[in-house]
């Protein structure tokens, strides 16, 4: 177990300030292929010990991040950048979406960046050709892996506080160390909404441009916490443990909503409903009331 | 989301039928609806709010010679554009003898 700050490790990420990305901190220099990127950072390294947990993320719409938004990433690059921005395709410009949808590119070199931008194009527009099926298979490596949630965003919520991430720790409710794997850091961030809101929110790049990909958490925190709720995500969505169901799971929705409907029957006075056949009769009439209520921590739906 | 309310004859003719809509858009700066992420800035919010009950309220005439009617309420959730999930329903037959 080992506490916030680190000596060691902060001597050594300021040796290695100048060359690394800022949000990193990490000594490590960035990679330039998606191997190598992964091979550092592989959730199925985790696999090995955490093997339920790693069966329950595999199942999860964290690990498929990027090829289940293949098309809108699209978009961003082929109409977005080109057309209406005017602007190249740049890593800053590629983290737009993928500083949520896969963080580990944050330690993608500039080039390796821009890679991914063109393997995202080609694997949407060319999905039966070779080229379109293997860049296919090369995304599916990018995800919200392990490490984006228990590394890369775990101290993200309050660096200032708690400094940014160190590489290989782990930060966990728990602060129990990987065997001779990886040492941990205990944290309650991760138990806290602010580090989920990290992505299910309105975005504001470096540079100041928003993306609103999806506003959940406005919502929570304007509609949910200001009506007097109190659960966090992580008590309303872990039920399935690191699936972290959503409305993809039909038993969450389905709790999520409250739906009580009374059906009543009357006959209305004749002469009055001007449209039926016998104006002189009786007009069998009924009335429907029904109450949908939201059960969620948000607006349902969400974008 | 969608709650949809219909009303069919003995013989399965639909006499009735509504549907209300929550849904969010997403429009830009020049209050041009879009879907983009990059382009959406701000949001019309038509959805039902956490914390929140709705009610909606159907008052439904028949013609004189209706004897029987089947009622259905159905909830459905849309996980996107085209894939809905039916969530809750609620039926019931009125007749009118
Ligand atoms: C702040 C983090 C964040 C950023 C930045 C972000 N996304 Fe997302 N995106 C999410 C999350 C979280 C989801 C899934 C949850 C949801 O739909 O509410 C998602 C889902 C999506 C989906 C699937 C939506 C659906 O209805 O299935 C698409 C497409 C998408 N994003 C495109 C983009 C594009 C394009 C960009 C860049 C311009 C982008 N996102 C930037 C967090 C982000
Ligand atoms: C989307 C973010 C996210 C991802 C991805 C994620 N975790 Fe977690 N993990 C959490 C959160 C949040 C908690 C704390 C839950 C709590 O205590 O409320 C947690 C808890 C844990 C714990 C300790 C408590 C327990 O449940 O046993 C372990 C071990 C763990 N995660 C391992 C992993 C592994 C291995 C992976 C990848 C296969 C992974 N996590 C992926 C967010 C994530
Ligand atoms: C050699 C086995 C091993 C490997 C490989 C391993 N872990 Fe662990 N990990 C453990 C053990 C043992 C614990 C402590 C008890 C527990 O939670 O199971 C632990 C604890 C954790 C915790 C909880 C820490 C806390 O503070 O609560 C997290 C999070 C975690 N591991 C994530 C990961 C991730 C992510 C990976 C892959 C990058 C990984 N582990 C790889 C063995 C391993
Ligand atoms: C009180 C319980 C509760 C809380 C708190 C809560 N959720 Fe949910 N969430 C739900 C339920 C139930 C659903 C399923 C209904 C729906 O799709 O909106 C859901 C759905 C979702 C979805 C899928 C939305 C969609 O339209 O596809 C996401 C993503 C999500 N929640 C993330 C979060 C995050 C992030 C937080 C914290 C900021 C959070 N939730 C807080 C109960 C909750």
């Amino acid at each position: 177990m080992r506490k916030y700050k680190n000596t060691w490790l902060l001597l050594c990420s300021s040796l290695f300030w100048v060359v690394s990305y800022p949000i990193a901190g990490q000594c490590t220099p960035e990679a330039t292929t998606i191997d190598e990127l992964v091979e550092k950072y592989d959730s199925q390294k985790c696999g090995g010990c955490h093997e339920e947990i790693y069966q329950e993320w595999q199942n999860s719409w964290h690990a498929k991040a990027v090829n289940s938004s293949l098309g809108g990433i699209r978009n961003f690059i082929e109409v977005g950048l080109k057309k209406e921005w005017n602007t190249p395709l740049t890593k800053n410009e590629v983290l737009k979406c993928l500083d949520c949808h896969a963080p580990i590119v944050n330690f993608a070199s500039e080039e390796l960046a821009r890679d991914i931008g063109r393997l995202i194009v080609t694997a949407k527009d060319f999905p039966t050709t070779p080229t379109g099926t293997e860049a296919l298979k090369e995304l599916a490596k990018l995800n919200v892996g392990c490490y984006a949630c228990h590394n890369i965003k775990a101290t993200g919520v309050a660096p200032g506080l708690r400094g940014r991430p160190q590489e290989g720790v782990m930060y966990g409710p728990t602060g129990e160390d990987g065997d001779d794997f990886h040492t941990s850091v205990e944290t309650v961030d991760l138990k806290t909404s602010a580090f989920c809101m990290q992505c299910h929110g309105v975005y504001h790049a470096p540079d100041g441009e928003t993306i609103q990909c999806n506003t959940l958490s406005g919502s929570y925190r304007h509609g949910y916490l200001a009506a007097g709720g109190s659960k966090t995500c992580q008590e309303c969505h872990s039920a399935k443990g690191h699936m972290f169901p959503g409305g993809h799971d039909l038993d969450t929705v389905k709790q999520g909503l409250g739906f009580n409907v009374q059906i009543a029957k009357y006959k209305h006075l004749p002469g009055q409903i001007t449209s039926v056949k016998d104006a002189n009769k009786w007009v069998p009439s009924a009335i429907v009331t029904a109450f949908i209520e939201n059960r969620a921590g948000h607006r349902i739906p969400d974008g | 989301m969608v709650l949809e309310v219909t009303a069919k004859d003995a013989e399965g003719n639909e006499l009735f039928k509504n549907e209300k809509k929550w849904f969010e858009i997403g429009i830009d700066p020049d209050k041009d609806m879009r879907y983009g992420a990059w382009q959406i800035k701000e949001i019309i919010d038509l959805t039902l709010p956490p914390l929140a009950t709705q009610k909606e309220q159907y008052l439904i005439h028949f013609d004189t010679d209706t004897d029987e009617v089947r009622i259905d309420a159905k909830l459905y959730y849309y996980i996107n554009g085209s894939k809905r999930e039916l969530v809750h329903d609620v039926s019931k037959t009125l007749s009118f003898f």
